[in-house]
Protein backbone atom coordinates (compact mmCIF):
# COMPACT_ATOMS: atom_id res chain seq x y z
CA UNK A 1 0.00 0.00 0.00
CA UNK A 2 1.42 3.40 -0.97
CA UNK A 3 0.80 6.43 1.57
CA UNK A 4 2.40 9.37 -0.59
CA UNK A 5 0.30 11.93 -2.82
CA UNK A 6 1.07 11.38 -6.91
CA UNK A 7 1.78 15.01 -6.66
CA UNK A 8 4.56 14.44 -3.58
CA UNK A 9 5.74 11.60 -5.96
CA UNK A 10 5.91 13.59 -9.15
CA UNK A 11 7.91 16.08 -6.95
CA UNK A 12 10.22 14.19 -6.00
CA UNK A 13 10.56 12.39 -9.50
CA UNK A 14 11.57 15.50 -10.89
CA UNK A 15 13.80 16.69 -7.86
CA UNK A 16 15.91 13.31 -8.98
CA UNK A 17 15.96 13.92 -12.60
CA UNK A 18 17.16 17.75 -11.72
CA UNK A 19 19.65 16.56 -10.08
CA UNK A 20 20.55 13.48 -11.85
CA UNK A 21 21.04 16.14 -14.92
CA UNK A 22 22.85 18.40 -13.43
CA UNK A 23 25.28 15.71 -12.03
CA UNK A 24 25.73 14.63 -15.64
CA UNK A 25 26.40 17.58 -17.03
CA UNK A 26 29.36 18.51 -14.32
CA UNK A 27 30.68 15.07 -15.51
CA UNK A 28 30.39 15.81 -19.36
CA UNK A 29 32.75 18.83 -18.34
CA UNK A 30 34.97 16.89 -16.08
CA UNK A 31 35.49 14.48 -19.36
CA UNK A 32 36.18 17.41 -21.54
CA UNK A 33 38.96 17.99 -19.90
CA UNK A 34 40.37 14.90 -18.38
CA UNK A 35 38.81 11.83 -20.55
CA UNK A 36 40.35 10.55 -23.74
CA UNK A 37 39.73 9.73 -26.58
CA UNK A 38 35.96 9.85 -28.11
CA UNK A 39 34.65 9.12 -24.25
CA UNK A 40 32.84 12.33 -24.03
CA UNK A 41 30.70 11.79 -27.45
CA UNK A 42 29.84 8.51 -26.32
CA UNK A 43 29.23 9.22 -22.86
CA UNK A 44 26.28 12.11 -24.02
CA UNK A 45 25.18 9.33 -26.08
CA UNK A 46 24.56 6.84 -23.95
CA UNK A 47 23.50 9.22 -21.46
CA UNK A 48 20.56 10.63 -23.75
CA UNK A 49 19.57 7.28 -24.63
CA UNK A 50 18.82 6.15 -20.88
CA UNK A 51 17.34 9.73 -20.21
CA UNK A 52 14.75 8.80 -23.62
CA UNK A 53 14.27 5.91 -22.24
CA UNK A 54 13.65 7.11 -18.88
CA UNK A 55 11.44 9.70 -20.30
CA UNK A 56 9.30 7.45 -22.74
CA UNK A 57 8.33 4.73 -19.72
CA UNK A 58 7.23 7.87 -17.78
CA UNK A 59 5.08 9.19 -20.17
CA UNK A 60 3.83 5.26 -21.05
CA UNK A 61 3.10 4.95 -17.11
CA UNK A 62 1.40 8.34 -16.72
CA UNK A 63 -0.89 8.40 -19.76
CA UNK A 64 -2.00 4.94 -19.79
CA UNK A 65 -0.59 3.07 -16.59
CA UNK A 66 -3.32 -0.41 -16.89
CA UNK A 67 -1.08 -0.94 -20.10
CA UNK A 68 2.19 0.07 -18.80
CA UNK A 69 4.32 -2.66 -18.65
CA UNK A 70 5.33 -4.75 -15.13
CA UNK A 71 9.30 -3.37 -15.79
CA UNK A 72 8.02 0.20 -16.54
CA UNK A 73 5.71 0.23 -13.78
CA UNK A 74 8.57 -0.90 -11.19
CA UNK A 75 11.23 1.27 -12.27
CA UNK A 76 8.86 4.42 -12.09
CA UNK A 77 7.72 3.14 -8.56
CA UNK A 78 4.22 3.14 -9.89
CA UNK A 79 3.85 -0.30 -9.40
CA UNK A 80 2.21 -2.59 -6.49
CA UNK A 81 3.52 -4.01 -3.86
CA UNK A 82 4.19 -7.48 -6.29
CA UNK A 83 5.97 -5.64 -8.89
CA UNK A 84 7.98 -3.68 -5.91
CA UNK A 85 9.19 -7.05 -4.49
CA UNK A 86 10.33 -8.03 -8.13
CA UNK A 87 12.69 -4.98 -8.71
CA UNK A 88 13.80 -5.80 -5.34
CA UNK A 89 14.74 -8.96 -5.38
CA UNK A 90 16.14 -7.82 -8.83
CA UNK A 91 18.28 -5.78 -7.63
CA UNK A 92 19.60 -8.08 -4.84
CA UNK A 93 20.86 -10.04 -7.65
CA UNK A 94 22.94 -7.85 -8.95
CA UNK A 95 24.09 -6.45 -6.03
CA UNK A 96 25.21 -9.82 -4.98
CA UNK A 97 26.91 -10.80 -8.24
CA UNK A 98 28.36 -7.35 -8.64
CA UNK A 99 31.35 -8.73 -5.35
CA UNK A 100 32.18 -11.68 -6.93
CA UNK A 101 32.20 -10.28 -10.54
CA UNK A 102 34.15 -7.07 -9.26
CA UNK A 103 36.88 -9.07 -8.05
CA UNK A 104 36.97 -11.10 -11.13
CA UNK A 105 37.92 -7.53 -13.05
CA UNK A 106 40.55 -6.80 -10.18
CA UNK A 107 41.98 -10.08 -11.40
CA UNK A 108 41.39 -9.46 -14.96
CA UNK A 109 43.16 -6.00 -14.73
CA UNK A 110 46.00 -7.11 -12.32
CA UNK A 111 46.71 -9.79 -15.24
CA UNK A 112 47.07 -7.14 -17.83
CA UNK A 113 43.56 -6.31 -19.31
CA UNK A 114 42.57 -3.03 -20.52
CA UNK A 115 40.74 -1.29 -17.28
CA UNK A 116 38.21 0.74 -19.63
CA UNK A 117 37.00 -2.69 -21.19
CA UNK A 118 36.74 -4.72 -17.78
CA UNK A 119 34.90 -1.88 -16.54
CA UNK A 120 32.39 -1.78 -19.54
CA UNK A 121 31.53 -5.38 -19.77
CA UNK A 122 31.58 -5.28 -15.60
CA UNK A 123 28.65 -2.60 -16.09
CA UNK A 124 27.13 -4.83 -19.42
CA UNK A 125 27.54 -7.82 -16.95
CA UNK A 126 25.66 -6.21 -14.43
CA UNK A 127 22.63 -4.69 -16.35
CA UNK A 128 22.14 -8.12 -18.21
CA UNK A 129 22.18 -9.79 -14.95
CA UNK A 130 19.44 -7.28 -13.56
CA UNK A 131 17.27 -7.73 -16.67
CA UNK A 132 17.68 -11.62 -16.76
CA UNK A 133 16.92 -11.78 -12.68
CA UNK A 134 14.03 -9.54 -13.30
CA UNK A 135 12.11 -11.33 -15.77
CA UNK A 136 13.00 -14.79 -14.74
CA UNK A 137 11.10 -13.49 -11.15
CA UNK A 138 8.43 -11.76 -13.23
CA UNK A 139 7.80 -15.25 -15.10
CA UNK A 140 7.87 -17.28 -12.14
CA UNK A 141 5.91 -15.48 -9.81
CA UNK B 1 19.04 -18.97 0.46
CA UNK B 2 17.46 -19.76 -3.27
CA UNK B 3 14.46 -19.94 -2.08
CA UNK B 4 14.18 -16.35 -0.58
CA UNK B 5 14.88 -14.81 -3.62
CA UNK B 6 11.73 -15.99 -5.11
CA UNK B 7 8.33 -14.34 -4.77
CA UNK B 8 6.71 -18.45 -4.70
CA UNK B 9 3.54 -18.57 -3.27
CA UNK B 10 3.00 -21.42 -0.28
CA UNK B 11 -0.72 -20.64 0.25
CA UNK B 12 -3.89 -21.62 -1.55
CA UNK B 13 -6.55 -19.75 -1.86
CA UNK B 14 -10.02 -19.66 -3.52
CA UNK B 15 -9.90 -16.21 -4.93
CA UNK B 16 -10.87 -17.45 -8.51
CA UNK B 17 -13.93 -19.18 -7.14
CA UNK B 18 -14.92 -16.30 -4.91
CA UNK B 19 -14.39 -14.18 -7.92
CA UNK B 20 -17.00 -16.39 -10.46
CA UNK B 21 -19.51 -16.38 -7.68
CA UNK B 22 -19.52 -12.14 -7.99
CA UNK B 23 -18.74 -12.56 -11.81
CA UNK B 24 -16.03 -10.31 -11.30
CA UNK B 25 -12.86 -10.04 -14.10
CA UNK B 26 -9.44 -10.29 -12.67
CA UNK B 27 -8.84 -6.89 -14.27
CA UNK B 28 -11.69 -5.33 -12.57
CA UNK B 29 -10.70 -7.39 -9.07
CA UNK B 30 -7.52 -5.41 -9.42
CA UNK B 31 -9.09 -2.02 -10.08
CA UNK B 32 -11.10 -2.29 -6.95
CA UNK B 33 -8.10 -3.22 -5.32
CA UNK B 34 -5.76 -1.26 -6.91
CA UNK B 35 -3.21 -3.60 -8.11
CA UNK B 36 -2.15 -5.06 -11.03
CA UNK B 37 -4.41 -7.57 -13.02
CA UNK B 38 -0.87 -9.74 -13.15
CA UNK B 39 -0.86 -9.86 -9.64
CA UNK B 40 -4.20 -10.61 -9.00
CA UNK B 41 -3.70 -13.94 -11.49
CA UNK B 42 -0.05 -14.29 -9.59
CA UNK B 43 -2.15 -14.72 -6.03
CA UNK B 44 -5.04 -17.09 -7.23
CA UNK B 45 -2.37 -19.46 -9.53
CA UNK B 46 -0.72 -19.79 -6.18
CA UNK B 47 2.61 -18.21 -7.47
CA UNK B 48 2.87 -15.18 -5.46
CA UNK B 49 1.78 -14.50 -1.72
CA UNK B 50 -0.12 -11.02 -0.91
CA UNK B 51 1.28 -9.08 1.92
CA UNK B 52 -1.12 -8.70 5.14
CA UNK B 53 -2.83 -5.26 4.20
CA UNK B 54 -3.68 -6.43 0.98
CA UNK B 55 -4.84 -10.13 2.08
CA UNK B 56 -7.15 -8.13 4.53
CA UNK B 57 -8.30 -6.02 1.47
CA UNK B 58 -9.22 -8.97 -0.35
CA UNK B 59 -11.23 -10.57 2.56
CA UNK B 60 -12.98 -7.47 3.17
CA UNK B 61 -14.22 -7.29 -0.37
CA UNK B 62 -15.21 -10.55 -0.21
CA UNK B 63 -16.55 -10.16 3.01
CA UNK B 64 -14.91 -13.24 4.57
CA UNK B 65 -12.45 -14.04 6.86
CA UNK B 66 -8.78 -13.98 5.72
CA UNK B 67 -8.99 -17.69 6.72
CA UNK B 68 -11.41 -18.53 4.94
CA UNK B 69 -10.27 -16.99 1.89
CA UNK B 70 -6.28 -18.00 2.39
CA UNK B 71 -5.22 -21.37 3.75
CA UNK B 72 -1.74 -23.05 4.13
CA UNK B 73 -1.16 -26.28 3.04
Amino acid sequence: MQTDTPARRNAVALSVLAVVLVLMSVVVVLLREHAPGNMVPGFIIGLGIGIAGALVMAWRVLRRPDRASTFERAWTQTGDEREDALLTRALAVVGLLSLPLVGIGTLAIGFGAEAPMVMTLLLGALAVTGLLSFAVFNHRS
Amino acid sequence: MTRSLYIRGDVQNSIRDLRAETGMSQRELAEVLQVSRQTINSIETGRYDPSLPLAIAIARHFRRSVEEIFHAD
